[in-house]
């Protein structure tokens, strides 16, 4: 059972370290990225109830958590680059840092890097590590409203769920049934701001 | 014989007004006078035969005789209308702007929302909530044949001929006509108009010059004044769509002898689908399309802030259940969780 765990920890750091390598080389090919965040206001329920069945969401750097007694706990992940016109729903939004889902259960985890507000489909997609092909995992949901001031676009989304195909991804490497379709994570205010 | 002429002037006849009375169902004002807590609408051109079909689609799903209704006033036709019971009488909107007017200096007892093909602008009041709903995309037509406008034309091209810097085809391309180019515009409320302007002066509206005509009622290229081989003219490109593939247009609303044209050497319509190009759609030409409501109204527990967005809203009729609806019209359905997005000035 120590064992166990000794791998477990193990296996999540080099997770941890291979995944913050990867991001800072994305980071220093962007020339003159463009400036922004989404920051993730986290749904205590959906903790409570992920802990409840062993499972552990972390956010991976330069994404950031913090606490704060009347918000709760937020993350907060850079923009990075990308295009997007979201007032007119296209374009794209790439955003620093990963997240690491981990089943303490089983033992089982997966990393999504490379994550990305696709627009045009209103979904955040993330690429896992060692495989190249994006899941849709979140969806921006509830009462989204849409601004911009100056060349700042800004969105808020009272509600970020599971999208149907990261519940199905997620389930299935994490050996878990927990995961749903239209499931809550939070909320999310992005700001996004185009670099030239 | 002469019996027989007349026995078929009278069916002729009796046909002809059942297919306007059919047509009016879905492409005409509200059939009989709203109730004053029904949700009513006015302004787009663009968006009016959806909208009428929304009306149709969601009042057949509504309950009881209480219940708020949507209704929907077209752009053009009689004025002044009294758009419900207890309203007051108005000048009729025509257009995404003169409606949005309407909404913004009359109450919820005349006007509910305002449809609109131009996103929110500077001069808008904050307090409007711009409710997404679909994509369109704006490009320009011209004479199908005989014309002499090019099958193509640049940003930069538009923006000269409609400054007037350019006035002659063959300024474009010489191996094009000598004939002077006659480009022209909708009224000034029209939403298509000052979207296509923004979009010919890359984002900044260009100011027509004196060689533009203005005047003519958008997306209808029935219009005689149309007919010429020298024209061109701003068209949405699901409007067109819609007339042309799927049969939407009626009265004047066709496309008459018009085709539309392709800009920076994207085509607008993909013709195997029968659908928006998506290519075209993500350039500055796509556009979204909205109901404007009062944001007050919008997040109120009432009565009528409730009917607003069961209709309207993420969750809402249009957003659930009016993509068969969009799709018909034309339009592109927007994503399901993006439909019923609030966009702020």
């Amino acid at each position: 059972m120590a064992r166990s765990r000794a791998r477990l920890a193990a296996a999540g750091a080099a997770v941890v370290l291979t995944v913050t390598g990867l991001s800072g080389a994305a980071a220093a090919d962007a020339a003159t990225p463009s400036t922004g965040s989404a920051v993730i206001t986290n749904d205590a329920t959906f903790l409570a109830q992920a802990a409840l069945k062993g499972i552990l969401v972390v956010p991976l750097q330069p994404a950031a958590p913090a606490y704060d007694s009347t918000t709760g706990l937020t993350t907060t992940f850079p923009v990075t680059g990308g295009a997007a016109n979201i007032p007119q729903f296209y374009g794209d939004v790439n955003l620093g840092g990963g997240l690491l889902f981990v089943n303490l259960a089983n033992g089982k985890s997966v990393t999504f890097k490379q994550l990305d507000f696709h627009v045009d489909t209103w979904q955040i997609n993330a690429v896992p590590v060692g495989g190249t092909t994006p899941v849709a995992l979140l969806d921006p949901a509830g009462d989204n409203v849409i601004g911009r001031t100056g060349t700042t676009q800004n969105l808020s989304a009272s509600s970020l769920q599971v999208d149907a195909a990261g519940a199905q991804y997620l389930d299935a490497k994490l050996g878990t049934s927990f995961f749903t379709e239209g499931q809550s994570v939070g909320s999310l205010a992005l700001t996004f701001t185009q670099g030239s | 014989m002469r019996k027989t002429a007349a026995k078929l002037l009278t069916v002729a006849a009796l046909a002809t007004s059942l297919a306007t009375v059919a047509s009016g169902t879905a492409l005409a004002d509200p059939a009989s006078l709203p109730a004053a807590q029904d949700i009513v609408g006015v302004g787009s051109d663009t968006t009016q035969a959806l909208l009428n079909q929304f009306s149709t689609d969601y009042n057949a799903t509504v309950a009881g005789t209480t219940a708020p209704r949507l209704y929907s006033w077209d752009a053009t036709g009689t004025s002044p209308i009294t758009t419900k019971t207890g309203a007051t009488s108005i000048a009729r909107p025509n257009g995404s702007g003169a409606g949005i007017t309407a909404l913004n200096i009359n109450t919820s007892a005349t006007v509910d929302f305002a449809r609109s093909s131009r996103g929110p602008a500077a001069t808008d009041p904050t307090t409007d909530d711009f409710i997404a709903y679909a994509k369109d995309a704006v490009s320009w037509a011209a004479l199908g044949t005989g014309g002499h406008a090019p099958a193509n034309l640049t940003t930069a091209n538009l923006k000269d001929i409609y400054t007037c810097a350019v006035t002659k085809w063959n300024q474009i391309d010489p191996s094009l006509s000598s004939a002077t180019i006659k480009p022209q515009l909708p009224q000034a409320s029209s939403g298509t108009r000052s979207f296509f302007l923004q979009a010919i002066g890359g984002g900044t509206a260009v100011t027509p010059g004196a060689c533009v005509t203005t005047g003519v009622q958008e997306n209808q290229g029935s219009d005689p004044v149309l007919n010429d081989a020298d024209i061109l003219v701003p068209y949405s490109v699901a409007h067109y769509i819609g007339q042309v593939y799927f049969g939407k247009g009626s009265g004047s609303d066709v496309q008459g002898p018009l085709t539309i044209r392709s800009v920076n050497g994207i085509a607008p319509v993909d013709t195997v689908n029968k659908v928006i190009s998506s290519s075209y759609a993500a350039t500055a030409y796509g556009r979204v399309v909205y109901n404007v409501v009062r944001h007050a109204e919008w997040i109120a527990t009432d009565t009528h802030g409730t009917a607003l967005r069961a209709i309207f809203g993420p969750t809402g009729w249009i957003c659930k259940s009016g993509s068969a609806d969009i799709k018909s019209y034309g339009f592109l359905p927007l994503p399901s969780f993006a439909c019923g997005s609030a966009t702020h000035s």
